[in-house]
């Protein structure tokens, strides 16, 4: 089977997450890109006191989302906005 | 150069044997029912639709709609049969309609791509009238693709294209005090699902999955505010619905004026009107509730109508 043309490209990039939710006490990136696990990407509180994270990620579209203390909370930065596998809405980031 | 009458209705032959790995994104370029002077915005439109017609893996060939009121108004014109001979034929199939409106020309354009389509397929709207020679129109040309890769990639129905505005501009304003007013009103529900999603019910810039294409063609369409009836139409199907900022841009036509603003405020009415009559006049005493929006309605379009005097009159 060939590879769709639509699917993400094994391309890596940098790609820098900012939240802006001083007062949590936790904040971790969760996505496709990560099976949404809340684990897998602990984000850093900076000394402005927004938490950073830099993910490499295919080329392609990706659904993420931050945990701001256990809340699935949206990107107000994102490009756009779509729904996971389990109906929540979420963030949406292009990778060329 | 393929000619076909406007709103010609028959069983579609679709392609059979598409597999999601060799599904085609089918560009519909609706031409400018005013043929701007200057060849700037097109000449960029279809630097891009040539892109995409050499892309012919990933996409369909691309089909122009040109309204024959504009090709009548420009047939002698040495500028404009060259720049249809020489680019828009070159790189796409002209659709040559008599339309109405907008609407008619959308409506011919995906039913034709519909009609040479497969079951993966998705189809990708691009309005011809912005001022894609501009620096920021560069940019959301460079953006446009991701609306029809989204739905691919992620299995989405419907996905809207946003543009930036300022809260001062005027299609903002309308669809502000009046578009999304009278849905509160119609269908208060829907509207603050698909608000959840945009700020602009009425984008031009959209792409639409295959299977809610066809459920979409195949309602009734309604004459105008098509993205509105669609994204209602999305929500009331649990369809997935997904949004792209594509940048800021504006369409050439500029402000609005007064009156029409007030015609697509009307328009937005009539159209939620009949669509709120066809879904609920199955059900026992519709007429009641149906005089009671109604009056509601009026009420809010007054408003609106008040609220964009003060503003653009």
């Amino acid at each position: 089977m060939r590879t769709s043309s639509f699917s993400a490209r094994k391309t890596l990039r940098a790609i820098n997450f900012v939240c802006s939710s001083l007062d949590a006490q936790s904040v971790s990136l969760v996505g496709d890109f990560n099976k949404w696990n809340p684990a897998a990407h602990p984000m850093k509180r900076m000394t402005d006191g927004a938490w950073l994270l830099t993910v490499e990620l295919n080329h392609g579209h990706h659904r993420y989302a931050f945990l701001v203390d256990s809340h699935l909370t949206l990107d107000p930065q994102a490009h756009g906005i779509t729904r996971n596998d389990k109906g929540e809405r979420v963030s949406l980031m292009p990778v060329s | 150069m393929k000619k076909t009458s406007a709103g010609t209705q028959r069983e579609a032959p679709t392609r059979k044997s598409s597999t999601p790995e060799d599904a085609k994104i089918h560009p519909v370029v609706i031409y400018p029912f005013r043929q701007p002077n200057d060849y700037s915005d097109l000449g960029e439109l279809y630097q891009l639709v040539a892109r995409l017609d050499a892309e012919k893996e990933k996409y369909a060939r691309p089909i122009t709609v040109m309204d024959r009121k504009t090709h009548y108004a420009m047939e002698g014109n040495k500028g404009f049969v060259d720049f249809r001979k020489n680019t828009v034929a070159r790189h796409s199939d002209i659709l040559d309609a008599w339309c109405v409106d907008t609407c008619q020309m959308w409506y011919s354009g995906l039913g034709m791509a519909f009609e040479k389509g497969g079951p993966d397929d998705v189809y990708w709207l691009i309005p011809g009238d912005f001022n894609y020679g501009t620096a920021v129109g560069k940019t959301v040309l460079g953006h446009l693709h991701d609306l029809p890769e989204i739905i691919l990639e992620l299995q989405q129905d419907v996905c809207i294209g946003e543009i930036a505005t300022d809260h001062n501009n005027s299609k903002q304003l309308i669809d502000t005090y009046g578009t999304f007013a009278l849905l509160y009103n119609w269908f208060p529900a829907e509207a603050q699902e698909i608000r959840q999603y945009t700020e602009r019910p009425r984008s031009e810039f959209f792409a639409v999955r295959h299977s809610f294409l066809k459920e979409v063609l195949r309602h009734r369409w309604y004459a105008y505010e098509q993205t509105m009836v669609i994204l209602l139409q999305a929500v009331f199907s649990n369809k997935r619905i997904s949004r792209f900022f594509v940048g800021n841009i504006s369409d050439v036509e500029g402000r609005e004026s007064l009156t029409s603003a007030m015609q697509q405020v009307e328009r937005t009415e009539r159209v939620l009107k009949s669509l709120w009559r066809e879904r609920n006049q199955p059900k026992a005493g519709w007429t009641e509730q149906y005089r009671a929006l109604e009056s509601q309605s009026e009420q809010v379009r007054r408003t609106a109508l008040i609220i964009l005097q003060n503003l653009l009159g």
